[in-house]
């Protein structure tokens, strides 16, 4: 996708997170709206990076790096850029983020038609297996090491 | 600006996004848990209505578009999660053992209920390309290049990753709310294992969490996110080089001691041709 293209995508996100996080979350509208920008600056950097870095690494792995520096202690505007983009809620970004899900699901309906039933009892194991396997040994893990 | 031309899914997912933030979360009792129903599920069910096929509401070139939008947006939930492990960097590095060991259990956990339950249910070879991870796009990739998507490892991964992109966030989502209700696991605890390796899967499992525990919001996102980070970027290397061989192994010593219907290979198989 072009550069214009994903930044026009990315700002017709933020109408949706912003008006979805005014009405579900009531944050102020202009704190969010300005907190959105910083969240898509941090990934728009992020992914010019992974284009421009000669290591070759998932862009995942740079909008992290990005963001994990923004905030963290040795950012000079680390707070600033804490305050506002507190002011999007994580679950008014998930909302919008579902619905296009729920909106490409269409075009995977016909493949799904074709599949037995003990496909798809086998799949929520597995996905069972990843959470409930990882959340014991974590729990286990912050037990040992006092952590909970 | 082609994607703009779509205009139809982004009015769409605006509606929704709408309509769900206005219907808000409610809770369900269910023996001694509790069912979590929130905003961002209905967004799943209603867009999968809206883009059913047989109601011609959308067409194929949309959906696609819809897809190339999900991923974008998957790129701004994991610069948001950034942002917030950044303040307590420090935080997470002290519980470094815990979130480096929790990961054995994201990728094992996969074939530890999935593999035995597949070959079980008289699946073939399709049981290894279902069962050796969670089956996102990476962990495809592996399968295409070592098995070939037309192989039964191939078909078997195509459709666990189909039944991941039409159930797995809402599958997720109301799983990790109801063991989060039982109140077994510490929210912190729930939090890692929420880190599943996919975006969305993880944004409604840690969203789930949430609701019970609003008081540890910041917290729960932070482990979820550093967990999810780490399952995608060393994912990719460990399902490669550890999961996908264990789980070969372990269906050839698995098959012939739970395996049924072996000699008839027409049910083997998840997809038919």
């Amino acid at each position: 996708m072009k550069t214009g293209e994903t930044v026009l995508v990315l700002l017709l996100m933020g109408v949706m997170i912003v008006v979805g996080n005014t009405i579900g979350y009531h944050y102020p509208i202009t704190d969010a709206m300005i907190g959105y920008l910083m969240i898509m600056a941090v990934t728009l950097i992020g992914m010019g990076l992974a284009k421009i870095m000669p290591i070759k690494l998932p862009m995942v792995f740079w909008i992290s790096l990005i963001a994990l520096l923004a905030t963290s202690p040795i950012s000079p505007y680390a707070g600033l850029i804490t305050a506002y983009t507190n002011k999007v809620d994580f679950l008014a970004l998930i909302t919008p983020i579902l619905a296009y899900a729920g909106l490409s699901v269409g075009k995977d309906l016909v493949m799904f038609k074709k599949m037995s039933w003990r496909i798809v009892i086998v799949a929520l194991t597995v996905y069972t297996g990843t959470f409930v396997c990882a959340t014991a040994v974590a729990q286990l893990m912050l037990k040992l090491e006092g952590i909970i | 600006m082609s994607i703009l031309k779509d205009w139809k899914i982004h009015v769409a997912a605006f509606i929704i996004v709408v309509i769900c933030e206005l219907i808000g979360a409610h809770k369900v009792q269910m023996g001694p848990g509790v069912l979590l129903f929130l905003p961002m599920l209905y967004a799943m069910v209603l867009g999968g209505i809206v883009s059913w096929p047989r109601l011609k509401i959308i067409n194929l070139q949309e959906m696609n578009a819809a897809s190339t939008v999900l991923s974008l947006t998957t790129f701004i939930l994991v610069a948001k999660l950034g942002l917030i492990i950044g303040p307590s960097l420090v935080k997470v590095v002290q519980s470094g053992l815990a979130l480096s060991l929790q990961e054995l259990g994201h990728f094992l956990g996969t074939v530890i209920l999935g593999l035995p339950l597949a070959i079980f249910l008289g699946l073939g070879r399709e049981a290894i390309g279902a069962t050796f991870s969670i089956d996102r796009e990476p962990n495809i990739a592996i399968i295409a290049e070592k098995y070939g998507m037309d192989s039964p490892e191939g078909r078997g991964v195509m459709s666990v990753y189909i039944c991941g992109t039409l159930f797995g966030a809402v599958w997720l989502g109301l799983l990790a709310g109801y063991l989060a209700a039982l109140n077994l696991f510490h929210p912190y605890a729930l939090a890692m294992g929420a880190g599943v390796g996919s975006g969305s899967m993880m944004a409604a499992a840690s969203g789930a969490i949430i609701a019970v525990f609003p008081e540890n919001k910041n917290e729960i996102l932070m482990y979820a996110g550093a967990s999810n980070l780490l399952t995608t970027i060393i994912g990719i290397y460990f399902c490669l080089f550890v999961s996908l061989p264990l789980t070969e192994r372990l269906y050839k010593i698995l098959t012939p001691i739970i395996g049924k219907n072996q000699a008839n290979p027409k049910t083997h198989g998840g997809v038919a041709k």
